[in-house]
């Protein structure tokens, strides 16, 4: 198959970097995340994964929307803002991969198309690569995720050792590969399959959860939640927001920002009323809607088992435990 | 910022003065024709320890080059032990100040009585030539 | 340990068998082998959850704000962070002692999950002993000073102004506002944070290194005097954000200017911002 040497891949990266942004898994101040080729930071390659997921590229986590200034209360301007360019992003695993495909569902689909999102996904071009070596936290292909590989990428690259595999898979990867032919090699390679040591079943959940909405089992899963934003900022797919206003005298903005549903005040409405009052509700809402409520509407898991939220939670709550239990658990009885 | 632009530069400065003590002490210079630089914006409080130690970082976000705090002399507060509160708070807020970064010469904070209106022309005059010697503020100016 | 873990469950089940407790917070093992999260154990039959290891990092007080008005009692396993974190309750008025019954545990350090070795939280801890409980597990554990938990503090107060504004600057920058470091904070009680009063601009939704610089800053500064130093903080966020460099350094300041002071050690003490002493150093004539 086509390869490149892995110790050509800075070249490779400024070759793309030409003509778009290139963004790329680094290690900047001690955090993992997708950064442009060519700031400070250190290439992280050979991570199992980033910890900051890339739906900051498509879905950033503050986004201006529009920007007015005023004059004796009439507009006097008023910009929609569309700050997309090309971009190219590198490096993305199968699991992140999934999780673009639910945010283009969310955003681009039923009725009503997010500009915002839609420009700037437009312009983005997606180098998968495919995954060598598990975290004990990852458990994508429990969730239908392939962790060799994505067909939705334009480009998907395997990991050989020294060199990666690499093959277009669509028009725009095609079109990047073209770039890079100076740089591609034909070798023989050996794909080694890997799988997940963490395994969860999940056949089945999405209709025993519907019938568990009044089930006592979510006072108890939701208990030890400490009601931060964490599993919902690190997860791939989470993708509620808040929309503000800021404003200083005549002029501002209104700008969209990352929203969390395990938030207090999150459906706290105006008048003080809240229907998710405690934990319990909130703690139902998110995996319900991981689990059910995204599968009813759009025919996939909102979880791709990254395994992001379960190593980062400050007090362990384990989606994957979640599901075991939920398969133990009678529908019609107690816990 | 080019040549021009500095020279024409002015400071910003955020006073907050409460109303029993520093704010008279201002009304006073002005009332004896007392020249002050213009930079110096007052917020008039009902006492120094009305300030909240977050309004300091707010009001560097929002443009303030500098900040005084400025209340009554400790015995004198109208509301008997209002700035002994203030002066714990900003013994505390000052040095937090400065460990973050933001240049010590930056916010000052003074008992200034009814009575002072030379102190109160000193403390703002000579708070403003440290300023303009600094330069503007470009620290926790992000807020966009 | 396992000594203690037995003791753990065999106390448990004797305070729900007799229903002096309606349920006990403790710790339980998590899927993997270095965590072991908060446990809620409600019936006497399920103790064998309780366990009692080196990863037992997390704070069990912050959940009693969970049930300020409990029918029954509220039993709780407590280290010495643990104890203060419940006198620091006890004293903002936000739970009430007679409505939980302590079980001591002597703790003498937990292990980082991530590298196995002493957790940092726990290299600082000068109070491993509960100074509050009803019942003590185990044997006292030696107690320590630690003046050296302030050292990073004045390596960082050396440096020149732009230089600690660019070390503040790359940390803030990583913060992703989960709030976290708020919520398992003993003294981040307050029922409407300020961060939740958005409307009246306190505090900005939008995530950039300043609005997140004003609320690491206000949130230190809010809870300047009655930090326990537990470090739950640092421990809970994501990004590493070494917050008790600023909770530390609000306790070096306090601690020279109005005299020695550590929070919560009962619930009589007024913290020092809330009082004054007309002998304050003065530096504002």
């Amino acid at each position: 198959m086509k390869t490149i040497a892995k110790s050509r891949i800075n070249e490779v990266l400024d070759i793309l970097a030409k003509e778009s942004k290139v963004l790329v898994p680094m290690k900047v101040n001690g955090v993992s995340k997708y950064t442009p080729w060519g700031s400070e930071g250190r290439i992280a390659l050979e991570e199992v994964n980033t910890l900051l997921p890339p739906k900051d590229t498509l879905f950033p986590q503050t986004e201006k929307m529009y920007s007015y200034k005023m004059a004796n209360q009439e507009i006097t301007e008023l910009n929609i803002h569309d700050d997309s360019a090309p971009q190219i992003i590198f490096g993305v695993r199968p699991c992140d991969m999934q999780s673009i495909k639910c945010m283009d569902d969310v955003f681009l689909t039923k009725s009503f198309v997010d500009d915002f999102y839609k420009n700037k996904r437009e312009k983005l071009t997606t180098i998968c690569i495919g995954c060598s070596r598990v975290a004990p936290t990852c458990f994508c292909d429990s969730m239908g995720v392939d962790p060799g590989r994505h067909e939705a990428a334009d480009v998907q690259m395997y990991d050989l050792g020294n060199s990666y595999g690499i093959e277009a898979q669509t028009e725009a990867g095609q079109a990047l590969l073209n770039k890079l032919q100076g740089l591609i090699q034909e070798q023989a390679g050996e794909l080694t399959a890997v799988s997940c040591t963490l395994k969860v079943d999940t056949s089945g959940i999405s209709d025993k959860l519907a019938k568990m909405f009044e089930h006592p089992i979510w006072k108890e899963v939701s208990r030890k939640c400490i009601g931060c934003g964490t599993c919902t900022y690190l997860c791939p797919t989470c993708y509620c927001f808040d929309m503000e206003i800021k404003n200083n005298g005549n002029e501002g903005y209104r700008f969209r920002c990352w929203d969390s549903c395990m938030f207090s005040e999150y459906s706290r409405m105006a008048g003080g009323h809240n229907p998710r009052p405690s934990k319990n509700e909130r703690i139902r809402n998110r995996f319900l809607h991981k689990l059910e409520f995204f599968n009813e509407r759009y025919g996939k898991n909102l979880c791709v088992g990254c395994g992001r939220c379960l190593s980062k939670c400050p007090v362990n709550v384990d989606i994957t435990l979640f599901i075991d239990k939920i398969k133990e658990v009678a529908v019609d009885e107690p816990v | 910022m080019d040549v021009i632009e500095e020279q024409k530069w002015e400071p910003k400065i955020l006073a907050f003065c409460c109303n029993w003590c520093s704010y008279s002490g201002a009304d006073l210079a002005g009332l004896n024709r007392m020249k002050y630089p213009e930079n110096i914006r007052i917020l008039r409080v009902p006492c120094s320890a009305r300030v909240n130690p977050q309004y300091i970082l707010r009001a560097f976000q929002k443009g303030a080059d500098g900040v005084l705090v400025a209340g009554c002399h400790p015995g004198d507060c109208h509301y008997s032990t209002g700035n002994y509160y203030t002066r714990r708070r900003f013994l505390i807020m000052k040095r937090l100040l400065e460990y973050s970064g933001i240049d010590p010469r930056r916010f000052q904070a003074r008992w200034v009585s009814g009575a002072e209106a030379e102190k109160f022309r000193t403390t703002v005059t000579k708070l403003c030539e440290d300023i303009k010697a600094i330069g503007p503020n470009r620290k926790l100016r992000g807020l966009k | 340990m396992s000594d203690t873990t037995v003791k753990m469950r065999d106390i448990a089940k004797d305070l729900l068998d007799k229903g002096t407790v309606d349920y006990i917070i403790g710790w339980e093992k998590g899927r993997f082998s270095n965590q072991s999260p908060p446990a809620f154990i409600t019936s006497a039959a399920h103790v064998g959850r309780l366990i009692w290891d080196e990863y037992c990092l997390a704070g069990t007080a912050k959940y009693l704000l969970d049930d300020k008005f409990p029918t029954g009692k509220i039993g709780i396993f407590a280290r010495g962070c643990d104890a203060r974190a419940i006198n620091r309750l006890i004293q903002d008025g936000q739970i009430n002692r007679e409505n939980i019954y302590i079980v001591g545990i002597c703790c003498s350090g937990m292990k980082d999950p991530a590298t196995g070795n002493t957790a940092e939280k726990c290299q600082y801890c000068t109070h491993p002993n509960p100074i509050v409980n009803d019942i003590l597990l185990g044997d006292p554990v030696p107690e320590t000073n630690k003046p050296e938990r302030f050292k990073a503090i004045e390596e960082l107060e050396r440096l020149s102004p732009d230089e600690k504004y660019e070390y503040w600057s790359k940390q803030f920058e990583k913060c992703i506002r989960c709030y976290a470091c708020r919520n398992v904070c003993p003294a981040c009680n307050c029922r409407e944070c300020f961060v939740d009063q958005y409307r009246v601009g306190w505090q900005g939704k939008q995530n950039n290194e300043d609005e997140n610089r004003l609320f690491g800053l206000t949130r230190v500064y809010h809870i300047a005097d009655r930090c326990i130093e537990c470090g739950e903080c640092a421990r809970a966020c994501p990004m590493g954000l070494p917050l008790m460099e600023l909770n530390r350094k609000l306790i070096k300041d306090i601690n020279k200017l109005f005299g020695p002071y550590e929070a919560s050690m009962d619930t009589e003490t007024t913290p020092p911002l809330a009082k004054y002493n007309l002998e304050d150093i003065e530096e504002f004539m």
